[in-house]
């Protein structure tokens, strides 16, 4: 049936066509630890198997041989009903393809099937090309929130995209899913409206993990603009939110956040308490030493190290000045 | 090495119910030979009480039938 299969092989390869599940199985697990390149034939073969476990151990077999010529029959695991295969064919093949393979992931893509787009947008990830642009972006508009989800991230991840309008409109869809990850994708995009969008839902979106990753993509913006809306999200309710903008004032404030900050220094949580102190000793005002000082005694020792050292810098700006 | 004489006290369980008789993944993988087909059932078992708990056995095994105790200061 298959040519250039050598005699070590042959009893298996055998073997794979029993009407046994027990020695398919026995027979897959064989193939893959011998792993010979002759036995991919038989390998891609099993991947039709009726037995899932069967096609789960052609796959990591497969892979495992690294052939680009199983690429096409991988592809196919991707519109498995069974979670498992379509799982372990897509990590088989973010492995495998290969910029090369654009053309045919953008055919793939175009196929009505949900789990087939899901993966393709995935897989795109690991090509970075720009190409892919015209084929992510009808997604946007998709009923399902996991398709548009997964292609607002895929978004992310292609070069040279500097803006994309369709993008914004997901800062309002509403599945908070989509939302964090339009959140993070808008801190790559230059659109004029981006850092305003970011500023509105730091402030004002329902979902905390949102506005904690909007504080985390106005730092990629270092945008003036977004300062009276970072001193509010100081004091969100939610400390992980208060955190990433406190990291995100060490890139971009002025004075008129020092009290905010201040007030963050007597914290419950002493990251935020180490991140404030940081973000007031880039901002270089010799007013706020006082409040740095009485940090040097905190529980945390973080804390304390990052006090000294914010203070060790505000000194040395005073002292360059004079 | 001791030889293992109660097979429920050793760290590699053994379902013989899911074991394949013709299958040697676990022999196969096991760094230290430690697992052996029993020649009467043709099941895998631990014959000598010494592992390394690196998993590789309960990882190959294509039908899920070894488990591996990992003792709690390891885990």
């Amino acid at each position: 049936m298959y040519d250039d299969i050598n005699d070590e092989l042959q009893p298996w390869v055998e073997m794979l066509q029993s009407s046994a599940v027990e020695d398919r199985l026995v027979a897959v697990k064989t193939l893959q630890h011998i792993g010979d390149e002759d036995a991919i034939a038989p390998l891609i073969d099993a991947l039709k198997d009726e037995d899932t476990n069967v096609q789960k151990i052609a796959i990591a077999a497969i892979w495992e041989l690294n052939n680009p010529v199983a690429i096409e029959p991988l592809m196919a695991c991707l519109r498995s009903p069974d979670a498992e295969v379509r799982e372990e064919a897509l990590s088989a093949l973010k492995e495998l393809i290969a910029p090369a393979d654009l053309m045919m992931l953008l055919d793939y893509i175009q196929e009505d099937n949900f789990y087939m787009q899901l993966n393709v947008l995935i897989l795109l990830r690991k090509i970075h090309d720009a190409q892919a642009l015209p084929y992510v972006l009808p997604f946007f508009e998709s009923e399902q929130e996991e398709l548009r989800e997964a292609a607002i991230t895929t978004l992310r991840y292609l070069n040279q995209i500097e803006t994309c309008p369709p993008a914004l409109a997901l800062m309002n869809d509403e599945s908070p899913i989509v939302r964090r990850e339009a959140t993070l994708t808008l801190g790559y995009l230059q659109d004029r409206e981006v850092v305003e969008l970011l500023c509105r839902a730091l402030t004002s979106d329902p979902d905390w993990q949102v506005r904690g990753r909007a504080a985390r993509s106005l730092a990629l913006h270092k945008n003036s603009i977004a300062i009276p809306s970072l001193a509010q999200a100081l004091s969100d309710e939610h400390w992980q939110v208060r955190k990433f903008t406190a990291r995100t004032l060490q890139e971009v404030a002025d004075e008129s956040v020092i009290p905010d900050l201040i007030k963050c220094l007597a914290d419950e949580y002493s990251d935020i308490r180490r991140d404030a102190a940081t973000a007031l000793g880039n901002i270089g005002n010799p007013d706020v030493l006082n409040a740095l000082q009485q940090t040097l005694d905190d529980p945390d020792a973080d804390v304390r190290i990052f006090s000294q050292k914010a203070i060790d810098k505000i000194r040395q700006k005073q002292t360059a000045i004079n | 090495m001791a030889l293992t004489n109660q097979r429920v006290d050793v760290p590699v369980i053994v379902d013989e119910s899911k074991c394949l008789e013709k299958c040697h993944a676990c022999i196969e993988v096991c760094p230290l030979d430690v697992l052996v087909k029993n020649p009467e059932t043709g099941k895998a078992y631990m014959k000598y009480d010494e592992c390394w708990f690196c998993l590789p056995c309960e990882k190959e095994c294509p039908t899920n039938a070894i488990t591996v105790q990992i003792p709690f200061l390891l885990r």
